[in-house]
């Protein structure tokens, strides 16, 4: 597996990037949509070795264990559900944020931070046939919580 | 046991990164500003004194740690290297917030730092 130096310098660089080029000032969709091309074509080499999987809480606890440990290099805290399609997954060390700050200093860069996230496991959902859309807040850094709300008929 | 008294991180340009001070016993009387920028010009002209310990790393990039101690401390060296690995290339470095070409204003790093600083086994305040 390669050093996670390299994800972690090159995801800055994209982050600032995009801020350079915004026209509007909350306009992440870029950054987003980045996400979600490397997510679905990531989880098509993830989990290739991997059986069917059962239902949409087996994929979802997929995400939260191997998938977060091959791309973060750790697990999922908690993880929440409605058993109506509304999953929160907790990340209390996650690491695009961990090097930022601690409690509520920069708290408002944040959201640039995790939304190539957000996009990444929009995609995988997406290539795995779970239609979704994917938000996240974070209180304390560097502590995230990501919200799927999965599209059901 | 060693006495830790304060440090100085300048990048290549000379501009003072960061201070932080742990058993300052006297203040020198001047800005702070003032103080980085003397203490940036004797690097080059250091003479040992009984008094104290001053201890100068180099990294390959140019940045510089300065950092003062009693007498009693042997080769830091290492402590200095582990210093750069460990607190400023994981949270100045690896900072997207962090401009490395100003002071940096960042409380995770001196928090960091100070946690480094007094837990290594070589603090003793």
């Amino acid at each position: 597996m390669a050093d996670p130096v390299f994800f972690e310098l090159l995801h800055a660089q994209i982050v600032k990037y995009v801020e350079e080029r915004q026209t509007k000032d909350t306009d992440l969709s870029s950054l987003d949509t980045i996400g979600f091309t490397c997510g679905y074509k990531i989880i098509e080499r993830l989990t290739r070795d991997w059986p069917k999987f059962k239902d949409e809480l087996e994929i979802v606890k997929f995400i939260c264990t191997d998938f977060w440990m091959a791309v973060y290099g750790k697990q999922i805290d908690n993880l929440r559900t409605n058993n109506q399609g509304l999953y929160v997954l907790q990340d209390n060390m996650f690491r695009c944020l961990n090097k930022i700050a601690i409690g509520k200093e920069h708290l408002q860069v944040a959201p640039l931070y995790y939304t190539f996230t957000c996009g990444l496991v929009r995609g995988s959902l997406a290539n795995l046939g779970v239609h979704c859309v994917v938000n996240a807040e974070v209180q304390n850094m560097p502590s995230v919580k990501f919200h799927i709300q999965v599209n059901r008929l | 046991m060693v006495k830790i008294y304060n440090l100085y991180i300048f990048n290549n340009a000379g501009t003072l990164l960061h201070y932080a001070e742990w058993n300052r016993t006297k203040q020198s009387g001047i800005t702070r500003e003032h103080e980085a920028k003397l203490m940036y010009g004797m690097l080059f002209s250091i003479k040992s004194t009984n008094k104290y310990a001053l201890h100068f790393y180099e990294t390959p990039t140019g940045t510089k740690f300065v950092l003062n101690t009693d007498s009693t401390a042997g080769k830091m060296t290492e402590f200095l290297k582990n210093l750069n690995s460990q607190i400023f290339v994981e949270y100045a470095v690896k900072n997207p917030m962090v401009d490395l070409s100003q002071p940096i204003k960042n409380d995770l790093f001196s928090a960091k730092l100070d946690a480094f600083i007094k837990g290594s086994s070589l603090y003793v305040s």
